[in-house]
């Protein structure tokens, strides 16, 4: 009947009619070129799994990537039979590879789900097959195993294609399940079809015969969307190198549109635009701006910069002064000599400096200290800062009481604060590579 | 990219493709769900606490050690490089703008001690070829802007666009950050200078 080949073909834009009824023909030839018994027998060893057309695709729908692979392969195997239009809608061709028809609809999954996603794709998997029997066997099939791939395939990562072919793959897959013996009769009217070149027709009846399937089909999501008489687009147009480039391309633009999206987040105000146009000019702006914003500040920060000095002990004085009433843990250390008491108020600082103030005394101190010196919540004798970073972390010996007492001050105020800030400030002495390397025991 | 051109010539073995199809999958959904990663980084209050500190020190050095009233330490381009080191710093390295800009003062240093005799480094730019039949690839908005960005964006000239975009995002976030801790860094010393100036007596200990 002219039921299966219609149904794979009704889904298709109208325009890609042209383009399989020039497969169809150019398979039929192909076909005819072709031993048919080799094929006839996998179909018929296909048919004879018992039903297995859907047992079939479930190892396949397992491995349908492989297979999906597999099947791409064989597209560039045979590129001789006129693949190229499948090639150019992701179909791929099922040769002999010893899967039959459980590659076949693997294959049309993948090749729908990720690459062109093209309704017709069933078409061109059915093409592999030789003679019109097996052509119109391997349609079916494949009409009716993409969809139980490309159900699966669509949970994977290409899902996102083609949802609305999923549907009509789904459609198909119902259609495998539902009717195998259906199968039979229609591939030969399919095979009649095909002779006769009425694929029309042959698509509409298809098309009911979809439809109905997927109404008796179990719970699909995408089975509504079979419903309505869509036309897909083709993705990969003609002329289209291989599926492994177009999968690759739609990778990249994925990862783009992706980080589009993340700097959309990140770029305030750009939310209603859409492009990318728009939005590099939106992030260019925006980088100009802060690139801007930097300069003036650093320029003011310079006319500051001489009581530098002078301010940064004026602001210990100044915050001491305003932290001492809010405080509530007693300091030991208050009667501690200056670089001492320091670390007290550092992590009171306003800015939460909590290096700095002691950091900043060394480094008036010792103006020739390194930034390696200067490192750690709590101000550790100079011979254990050269010695190594791993005695500084560890509260050991050397350090007096009133050290541990503020250490664990810091460690009551903002234990993860202060533990980023001597880790971190630890990684930046080792250097910014050596971060493993480092063990911090707080 | 390389694993999907991978199966083309691989033989049909589906088990090894499917594993590989499955860990690109997870490799993909790992790198999606960690992308975000990098804002967080950047906006947490211990990033900003530690550049600020870095940026101190860094200052306070760059006026000891330069010769005191010169212009130069303290010079606001002088002062703009040396926050964009220190953020570089806090990068970590693991950001490509940031090595640039580590790297690039050593190698200013170096070009500033060969070339100082010779004069200016500029080099000649090559003049673009003349727009021929390719000026429809060359109309497309978006390559203008990514030449743009990757200007803007230290060390990103001749990376794939979505690299420069990953890059870009990191840049924005550490920007942000830098803006933060300056204004708050010269909010407080011009704030401290203030009060110093207007007091007369220090506030007992």
């Amino acid at each position: 009947m002219k039921m299966v080949l219609p149904d794979t073909i009704h889904c298709v834009n109208s325009p890609e009619m042209t383009v399989l009824e020039r497969q169809r023909t150019s398979l039929l030839k192909w076909q005819q070129d072709q031993g048919a018994a080799l094929f006839q027998q996998q179909t018929q060893s296909f048919y004879g799994v018992g039903g297995g057309v859907s047992s079939c695709f479930s190892p396949g729908s397992e491995s349908f990537m492989g297979l999906g692979e597999v099947v791409n392969q064989c597209n560039m195997i045979d590129p001789a039979s006129g693949i190229e239009y499948w090639g150019q809608q992701g179909k791929v061709e099922v040769p002999a590879i010893g899967f039959g028809g459980g590659v076949a609809p693997s294959g049309y999954e993948v090749s729908c789900g990720s690459i062109s996603g093209t309704a017709s794709c069933p078409t061109t998997v059915v093409m592999a097959a030789s003679g019109a029997q097996a052509m119109a066997a391997a349609l079916a099939e494949e009409k009716i195993g993409a969809p139980v791939g490309k159900e699966r395939f669509n949970k994977r990562k290409l899902e996102r294609a083609h949802s609305t072919k999923g549907c009509e793959d789904d459609a198909r897959d119902k259609k495998i399940k539902g009717c195998s013996d259906e199968l039979e009769s229609k591939i030969t009217e399919q095979s009649n079809n095909n002779s006769n070149g009425n694929k029309k027709d042959a698509r509409n009846g298809n098309d009911n015969n979809k439809e109905t399937s997927v109404s008796s089909s179990k719970d699909n999501s995408k089975a509504s969307e079979v419903q309505k008489p869509d036309y897909i687009h083709v993705r990969a147009r003609r002329g289209q190198a291989t599926d492994s480039h177009s999968l690759a391309e739609r990778v990249r633009r994925e990862k783009i549109s992706e980080r589009m999206k993340f700097l959309q987040d990140l770029v305030p105000g750009c939310h209603k635009i859409t492009g990318k146009a728009g939005m590099l000019d939106e992030i260019i702006n925006y980088v100009q701006s802060l690139q801007r914003q930097v300069e003036f500040l650093s320029m003011k920060l310079a006319a500051v910069n001489p009581r530098l000095d002078f301010d940064i002990d004026s602001l210990f004085q100044k915050e001491v002064n305003q932290m001492i009433p809010t405080c509530t843990s007693s300091f030991p250390t208050m009667d501690m000599s200056p670089e001492l008491t320091n670390p007290a108020y550092l992590h009171f600082d306003p800015m939460q400096q909590v290096v700095s103030c002691s950091t900043l005394d060394m480094g008036i101190i010792n103006p020739d200290m390194g930034i390696r010196r200067t490192s750690g919540p709590v101000p550790v004798p100079d011979p254990f800062i050269d010695s190594s970073c791993f005695p500084q972390i560890q509260p050991g010996p050397t350090w007096d009481t009133d050290f541990q007492n503020l250490y664990n001050m810091e460690f009551q105020q903002g234990r993860a604060t202060a533990t980023t800030t001597y880790q971190s400030h630890q990684q930046y002495n080792m250097g910014p590579m050596e971060a493993t390397n480092m063990k911090m025991e707080i | 990219m390389d694993s999907y051109a991978s199966f083309r010539e691989s033989d049909p073995d589906t088990s090894l493709e499917s594993g590989r199809k499955k860990r690109r999958k997870i490799e993909a959904e790992s790198q999606s769900s960690e992308y975000g990663r990098t804002d967080v980084k950047w906006r947490s209050e211990s990033a900003q606490r530690i550049y600020s500190v870095k940026l101190v020190e860094a200052l306070q050095r760059a006026s000891q050690s330069a010769a005191p009233a010169t212009s130069r330490s303290t010079g606001g381009r002088t002062v703009r490089d040396l926050a964009n080191r220190v953020l570089a710093m806090a990068a970590r390295g693991r950001t490509r703008w940031s090595r640039a800009i580590l790297a690039s003062r050593l190698r200013l240093r170096r070009l500033r001690k060969v070339r100082k005799p010779s004069g200016s480094c500029s080099r000649p730019r090559k003049p673009l070829p003349a727009p021929s039949e390719d000026r429809k690839r060359r109309l497309p908005a978006v390559e203008k802007r990514v030449k743009v960005l990757s200007r803007l964006v230290p060390g990103c000239k001749g990376i794939p666009v979505t690299n420069l975009l990953e890059e870009a995002g990191d840049y924005i976030a550490a920007l942000e950050m830098q803006v933060r801790a300056m204004t708050a860094l010269t909010e407080l010393l011009s704030g401290s200078h203030s009060d110093r100036l207007g007091s007369s007596t220090p506030s007992p200990a």
